[in-house]
């Protein structure tokens, strides 16, 4: 080992001395705002995750939508599976109800399934809390688990039914009688608003109550694992018909994703500020090092070291701190990511704003998602600056005369 | 070995010049010990820092076998090393502290480590081979230091006001001490001191005054 690295862990961590506090103070200053930043950008990280596992579980990575309706889906949906990446396809209609159950009246999404082939595109029955999608049939809807504890309603119910359509037959001073069915299960996805407000049917059921004949509103594609949604969306949109265009999931909620990640980043932003400061405490602390060594630098110089490898001690240190700050910092994230629940219902025990939280934040627990390349972004710049932070006292002693340090008081 | 030619050093002190160092001649022979004596502020330790090349001359110039000057590198193995204020690491214990000299020329192996042990056995703290500066007397510390000096196995031992920091008793031991290995490891010795008595024991004795070294006889 070199020995201007064999003094820069000497010094850190000297011989007989089980507790440097200098170097614990720097170490837990970096960890601190490393733990901050993994647990952080982990949060933000679920969130994106979350909302991409909720749109892709229920909606496939891909919608084929038109401007209005889309008559020969059959047709359509063999040209889509014929696509290279598409695994399957399903058709769907979508729309508003109102829904009533004794009296309760709520104000729903509808979407129509098609049952045979839903569950090769969407993983519903996952999210199928109490009864079974396979209950579900063309007198009978499943109701998200805050939408039943709305109306009181629960598996077996019978629940009316309105339509838009009977605004239109109304109209025609036709009468249209709401359409009553049972409650064939409860649906629960883990994310507030889909909980809160959504019908599932059959798509028979929602055809008869739009009035579409055989038409549907869309199709929701499955792409094949590790493929790439976009590259699939654009290999659709060149074999769909005009008037037909294929999304990829992100292009459908891009201006939200855009959000989401520039929130991230300036967080990101904000906290490795963190880093910074604790990048500063080092400096000062190696400075002071500098000052308080002024001798032995002059001593190492007259044993024969150079003014690099006095820096290079130096800037030892702080590549040290900033290792093993980073490390400590980790652990620390990683621990408090696994217990970030338990902390967060202690706090809103505490507070009782449970639910206060579920609705502001759309989801039943908090997220999240650690991406790798975020670990890595992490690690290199707090490394960086750490080993930055070490450079100014490096140079400081790098430029002290070993005869002029040894005659310094 | 050594040979110092008319060196001269001034250093300025606001708009004054002082003339520390006016034409010093100085030739040690290998083995040989000399000791230099003057006031205080007589530019002694100046004239050792011009020997050790940490200090450039104004004028004059000092040839190391032969070679006009010598790099880092060099000075590390031809030198050893003592100060008046022992200048010990304090985050490393006494075989370390020895070792360091090794470390900067070099790797330390086993048979490194072995030689340091027998040095600090040389200087009667094998025992405590394994004691922070911290926790050693003074004079324990200028051993360490002296054994530090030697570890290269240097062919000259700067040595400045070694027992300046010592009481008498324990000054005494240590210049024993370095002249009785420094005899023994046939390493040239310059000595700066202020005690005629520590002078009387060198095969030399010097006297800088007035920016020259004159020989005592």
């Amino acid at each position: 080992m070199p020995w201007y690295l064999f003094l820069a862990l000497k010094q850190l961590f000297p011989t007989g001395r089980r507790f440097p506090f200098f170097t614990f103070i720097s170490v837990v200053g970096v960890a601190l705002g490393v733990a901050l930043l993994v647990v952080v950008t982990s949060v933000m990280g679920g969130f994106g995750y979350e909302i991409r596992r909720m749109i892709v579980d229920t909606e496939g990575e891909i919608q084929i939508k038109s401007g209005g309706y889309i008559n020969d889906h059959a047709g359509l949906l063999k040209k889509v599976e014929s696509v290279p990446g598409v695994v399957a396809a399903t058709p769907y209609a979508a729309g508003a109800l109102m829904i009533e159950y004794h009296g309760k009246p709520a104000y729903p999404g509808m979407r129509g399934l098609d049952l045979a082939t839903v569950e090769k595109v969407v993983q519903l029955s996952k999210y199928v809390r109490i009864g079974s999608l396979d209950d579900l049939d063309d007198d009978s809807v499943l109701l998200s688990s805050q939408l039943a504890q709305s109306i009181g309603a629960s598996v077996g119910s019978k629940i009316e039914v309105y339509s838009p359509l009977m605004i239109e037959r109304f109209k025609r001073d036709e009468v249209f009688m709401p359409r009553e069915v049972r409650v064939a299960g409860i649906v629960e996805i883990g994310h507030q608003q889909l909980d809160s407000s959504t019908v599932y049917c059959t798509l028979r059921l929602a055809q008869d109550l739009y009035g579409l004949g055989s038409a549907v509103h869309g199709v929701n594609v499955r792409v094949r694992e590790g493929m790439n949604e976009d590259e699939v969306a654009a290999r659709l949109n060149a074999a769909l018909p005009p008037g037909i265009r294929a999304l990829s999931w992100m292009d459908s909620f891009s201006d939200f994703l855009w959000v989401l990640q520039l929130e991230k980043n300036m967080i990101f932003f904000l906290l490795i500020f963190i880093v910074i400061v604790a990048g500063f405490s080092v400096a000062s602390s190696l400075l002071i090092s500098v000052v308080r060594k002024t001798r032995e630098i002059g001593l190492i110089g007259a044993l024969g070291g150079k003014p690099l490898q006095v820096a290079a001690c130096f800037c030892f240190q702080g590549l040290i701190i900033g290792v093993f700050g980073t490390l400590l910092g980790l652990g620390m994230g990683f621990v408090a990511l696994t217990f970030r629940n338990d902390f967060v219902l202690l706090v809103t025990k505490i507070t009782q704003r449970d639910e206060v939280l579920q609705r502001f934040y759309q989801f039943s627990q908090l997220p999240s998602h650690t991406a790798m390349s975020d670990i890595l972004l992490i690690v290199v710049s707090s490394i960086f600056i750490s080993m930055l932070a070490g450079l100014l006292p490096a140079w400081r002693a790098a430029r002290l005369k070993p005869v002029e340090a040894l005659r310094s008081e | 070995m050594l040979t110092a030619r008319a060196l001269c050093k001034t250093y300025l002190s606001g708009d004054r010049q002082i003339v520390v160092l006016n034409g010093v001649d100085l030739s040690v022979a290998a083995g040989e010990s000399v000791s230099i004596r003057g006031e205080s502020g007589s530019g002694k330790s100046t004239l050792l820092n011009l020997l050790s090349a940490l200090d450039v001359p104004d004028g004059g110039e000092v040839i190391w076998d032969g070679k006009p000057s010598i790099g880092t590198q060099v000075r590390a193995t031809y030198l050893g090393m003592v100060f008046q204020s022992f200048y010990l690491i304090p985050e490393l214990d006494a075989l370390q502290n020895v070792l360091m000299a090794r470390r900067m020329v070099g790797r330390v192996g086993s048979a490194e480590k072995a030689r340091a042990r027998d040095l600090l056995a040389k200087v009667g703290l094998a025992e405590r081979s394994h004691h922070l500066p911290s926790q050693l007397s003074g004079g324990e510390r200028q051993r360490v230091a002296v054994a530090r000096a030697l570890m290269n196995s240097p062919q000259l031992i700067l040595a400045d006001e070694p027992t300046g920091n010592l009481d008498e008793k324990t000054g005494d031991a240590v210049i024993e001490l370095l002249l009785g290995l420094c005899t023994e490891m046939k390493t040239a010795l310059i000595l700066v001191t202020h005690s005629a008595v520590h002078a009387a024991k060198t095969n030399r004795k010097t006297l800088l005054h007035e920016g020259k070294l004159h020989d005592v006889v």
